[in-house]
């Protein structure tokens, strides 16, 4: 028993009274505020977010709008990020790259998201030998290098936009979410209100909707911060290595590809996009810790 | 002299929420080769008692805010980790009550001893195992040289705790503090392990506190008992004095609360249940602690307003309360 | 009619055991409940004592369908229980119900106290909304939890709290029978003592009948009226309690028996012979 459990079971008024006023997310949420790091995660995380999606709309430059004159700038008050070979302002088609590189970054994720717990629940909701079947194949695909997939995938598919990359970046990556969801689902199950609820009647995907999923939340949130650095990279590679979204359209890979050739005359150009890149990837990855130490019930405060 | 006198002991907890006055001023001496059984509800501050005496509470939250724990005339609360680490093992054991636990699974129960003998006594590798074997058999495990080298997985519950207390006795400790010992396991279990322990005592002469919540259990092992309520100890007495005359009405309750094995009419009875629950640690009452569940305490009177003193009732009786069981029959009469 | 409520004949719940790298294979059996009978009488207390992995949670979840048995027959309410399958099992579910033993696993951390208890009603749609907020109500009254507590999660109140909810929502389909699976052992004494007589009391007002298990022969004692003693899976004695507390017949029995620690330290030399005695014997 440690000390902090001692020091709840200590609390206690009156009969029938509750000993305790909480709700989960706000003690969760509580506890999240008091880490520093990842709060201030969150804000960057955030700025970055309202950055790409307000920059361009604000900006007195046409992101696409090409004039050598103009090529090769570096940072000035009119254009903060500088210019990049073409001309074009990269302090709006940075965000707009943003746009592109968060967008398929969370639109993979929650493609990730909903095959793994579909997959993870059913594995782990039905059991027996489905279980074993689904778990066997999974293994079976966990030896599958990720982006050769991703390539190959976008190979097949023929095309290269937004929904392709979506695909082409999930298709491969669901497998960790869908172990987890199973192992979350095997051991809620074993719980006395999911008994509870059988010996009531309750249908099951009742059960499964209402006594199981809604107890993976945690777990799920926590999830989507740590699959979207993978993404994003995986993307930005993708975009490097040229086979990413189509010009004029760029992610930040794609962006950090322009830079390449002229990174030593001009290094901001590849500099900008790829400082991006790892910031946004840095603060997933303390949100996600931030999340799920916030979340762990284990971490109660003292 | 007693070999454990605590005086005035108050451990609280720095939590967020407030401050939890976990013990709050308690009492008690411990007399070589006699057992003090300490029972109490879950909250009441009993193991936090256990906790204090080996100094094992981690620091913040928890802290030793007053009061005095004195080992053999030393004095425990000022001395540094390092001489900690002498006493603890070595002159004060510990029995934990999970067994599951308390043993790590991956050294043999032979590695786990010889550890212990090896930290505190100078024995070479050899005699430590030798003794080890010694203790396991001491303790009633059966062919205890084959099964030495065995991980702590291949014994059962009872068995495993049996290992515990034999690590617990390893080197001859002067007071054995035994947290729970029996509630992890089975009825007929823990009758053995419990007669084990005060068989163990006997033959070494070595002193024991035994904390649980199960009355049944301080009766069977205890000399002496306090009964402990929200931090404080609200009654103490030898065994067969506590439970003859039981004063406290928290006590009274405790017991008549209880189902009796041998009540013929126990179907048909209601039980007496304590209305309410523990007060709040973070804030307690100043008054009696106990005054809003006992039947006893009127409005007017004076212990729901400032708290009663310890005091000692009879010869070795020792209440806190304003309605001790014995007046309340001389004021009826 | 005389036919007893609940009537369990020779009852087996066998685990396989499976080993194998990709294709599992069953290598033997674990029998954790290998024919077990007993019948309890409308509006009667059976108290199944036993240790640790005895089977007797096993046996009340094989009794209930949530586990389906080996082999056996249960026969509820003069209906086969083990040949019923989907919806009529459903239905016939109304009449019996579970209370566990963990106040703390039995709710579900995130519906409000209000939903716990209105989840039965709701999936037989008994009711609309609004009556089966007034159901809920009423129910709370009934266990002593106050219903202006309702929109509460399960997680804010103490763990006898936490118990009177669960037997809230195992009353709410009006059942015949409930199966009490350690219902005070996570409890303190005194909170262990208002749980006992709430039970009692809910039991000769609404008529109930209960399946009382538990370890402590004291608590099952003040419970019931025939008691079943498991060990390794089998009955080892049954009969009144009366007969079984005072004239126990099986040596295991007595045995558990001798092993309780009684609060009376006056008789703890006697007692102590006695397991003495019994440990030479068995």
């Amino acid at each position: 028993m440690s000390a902090t459990e001692i020091a709840g079971r200590m609390a206690g008024v009156e009969a029938g009274a509750p000993i305790r006023q909480s709700s989960l997310w706000q003690d969760a949420w509580r506890r999240y505020l008091r880490n520093r790091g990842a709060v201030a995660a969150g804000i960057v995380f955030l700025l970055i977010v309202v950055w790409c999606v307000v920059a361009p709309i604000l900006s007195p430059h046409d992101p696409n709008r090409i004039y050598f004159p103009d090529a090769y700038q570096g940072p000035s008050w009119s254009h903060p990020f500088g210019t990049d070979q073409f001309g074009r302002d990269l302090f709006t088609r940075a965000a707009l790259g943003g746009r592109i590189s968060i967008g398929i970054g969370f639109g993979a994720t929650v493609a990730i998201l909903l095959i793994g717990v579909v997959y993870g629940a059913v594995s782990g909701f039905v059991g027996g030998k489905l279980d074993n079947g689904l778990m066997r194949f999974l293994d079976a695909l966990y030896g599958l290098p990720y982006l050769p997939f991703a390539i190959l995938a976008l190979a097949i598919i023929g095309t290269v936009n937004f929904w392709t990359m979506v695909v082409a970046l999930s298709i491969a990556s669901w497998f960790i979410t869908a172990r987890v969801v199973r192992g979350q689902i095997i051991t809620l199950k074993e719980n006395d209100y999911v008994r509870a609820a059988k010996a009531v009647g309750v249908r099951w995907y009742a059960i499964l909707g209402r006594h199981l999923l809604p107890n993976t939340l945690g777990v799920l949130v926590i999830t989507i911060f740590l699959e979207l650095p993978g993404v994003i990279l995986g993307e930005a590679f993708l975009s490097f290595l040229g086979l990413g979204i189509n010009p004029p359209d760029a992610s930040w890979g794609a962006m950090a590809q322009d830079g390449r050739d002229a990174y030593r005359a001009h290094p901001h150009i590849i500099i900008i996009p790829s400082l991006a890149i790892a910031t946004l990837v840095l603060c997933a990855n303390f949100i996600a810790d931030g999340l799920r130490d916030a979340l762990d019930p284990r971490t109660r405060e003292t | 002299m007693a070999l454990l006198e605590v005086t005035d002991l108050r451990t609280h907890f720095f939590t967020r929420a407030g401050l939890v006055r976990a013990v709050d001023g308690i009492d008690f001496s411990v007399e070589k080769g006699k057992t003090l059984g300490i029972v109490g509800e879950s909250g009441s501050g009993k193991s936090v008692t256990a906790l204090s005496i080996m100094r094992l509470l981690p620091t913040p939250p928890a802290q030793i805010v007053s009061g005095s724990i004195r080992f053999d005339g030393r004095e425990l609360t000022t001395l540094s980790e390092r001489q900690l680490e002498d006493v603890r093992g070595r002159q004060i054991a510990m029995v934990f009550q999970d067994p599951m636990t308390a043993l790590n699974p991956t050294l043999t129960i032979g590695t786990q001893i010889v550890e212990v003998l090896q930290r505190h006594l100078d024995l070479d590798r050899h005699s430590a195992r030798r003794r080890a074997v010694g203790l396991l058999e001491e303790v009633g495990i059966p062919r205890a040289a084959d099964r030495l080298d065995d991980y702590p997985h291949r014994f059962s519950g009872g068995m495993r705790q049996r290992v515990v207390i034999a690590i617990a006795i390893a080197c001859e400790p002067r007071l054995l503090i035994a947290d729970e010992p029996t509630t992890a396991l089975d009825v007929t279990v823990q009758a053995q392990v419990l007669d084990l322990l005060d068989d163990l005592r006997r033959e070494r002469d070595m002193a024991m506190i035994l904390i649980t919540h199960n009355m049944g259990v301080v009766a069977e092992s205890a000399d002496d008992v306090a009964v402990m309520y929200a931090g404080q100890i609200v009654e103490q007495a030898s065994a067969h004095e506590l439970f003859r005359n039981p004063e406290h009405p928290y006590t009274e309750a405790l017991l008549a609360a209880l189902p009796d094995l041998d009540d013929t009419r126990a179907r048909e009875r209601r039980l007496a249940a304590i209305p309410g629950r523990p007060p709040d640690l973070i804030d307690p009452p100043a008054a009696c602690r106990f005054a809003a569940r006992c039947a006893y305490a009127g409005c007017a009177d004076s212990c729901t307003v400032e708290p009663p003193a310890l005091r000692e009732l009879r010869p070795g009786h020792w209440v806190r309360t304003a309605h001790p069981a014995s007046e309340r029959e001389a004021v009826a009469t | 009619m005389n036919e007893p409520l609940l009537a369990v004949s020779n009852l087996k719940v066998h685990f396989p055991i499976r080993h194998g790298l990709l294709f599992d294979r069953t290598v033997g059996h674990v029998k954790a409940v290998d024919g077990v009978s007993f019948e309890i009488p409308e509006g009667q207390t059976l108290g199944l004592v036993g240790e640790s992995g005895s089977g007797k949670s096993t046996t009340a979840y094989a009794a209930l369908q949530l586990l389906r048995p080996t082999a056996g027959s249960v026969r509820f309410a003069g209906r086969e229980l083990t040949e019923l399958r989907g919806e009529q099992l459903r239905r016939l579910r109304r009449e019996m119900q579970i209370v566990f033993q963990d106040p703390y696993a039995s709710l579900n951390p995130r519906m409000t106290v209000g939903r716990i208890v209105a989840e039965p009603l709701q999936t037989h749609g008994i009711g609309t909304r609004r009556s089966r907020r007034a159901a809920v109500g009423t129910l709370l009254e009934l266990v002593g939890f106050d219903p202006a507590y309702t929109n509460r999660y399960p997680h804010e109140f103490s763990g006898g709290q936490r118990q009177r909810i669960g037997i809230a929502r195992a009353l709410a389909l009006n059942p015949k029978l409930i199966v009490c699976d350690e219902p005070v052992s996570a409890l303190d004494v005194s909170i262990q003592a208002q749980i006992l007589n709430l039970l009692k009391d809910l039991q000769r007002e609404l008529g109930l009948t209960y399946l009382f298990i538990a370890h402590d022969l004291a608590v099952v004692r003040s419970m019931s009226d025939t008691i079943a003693v498991m060990h390794e899976g089998v009955i080892v004695e049954q009969g009144p309690a009366e007969r079984v507390y005072t004239r126990p017949e099986s040596d295991y029995t007595r045995a558990l028996l001798a092993a309780v620690p009684v609060p009376d330290p006056e008789r703890m030399q006697e007692r102590k012979a006695e397991r003495r005695r019994l440990a030479a014997t068995v």
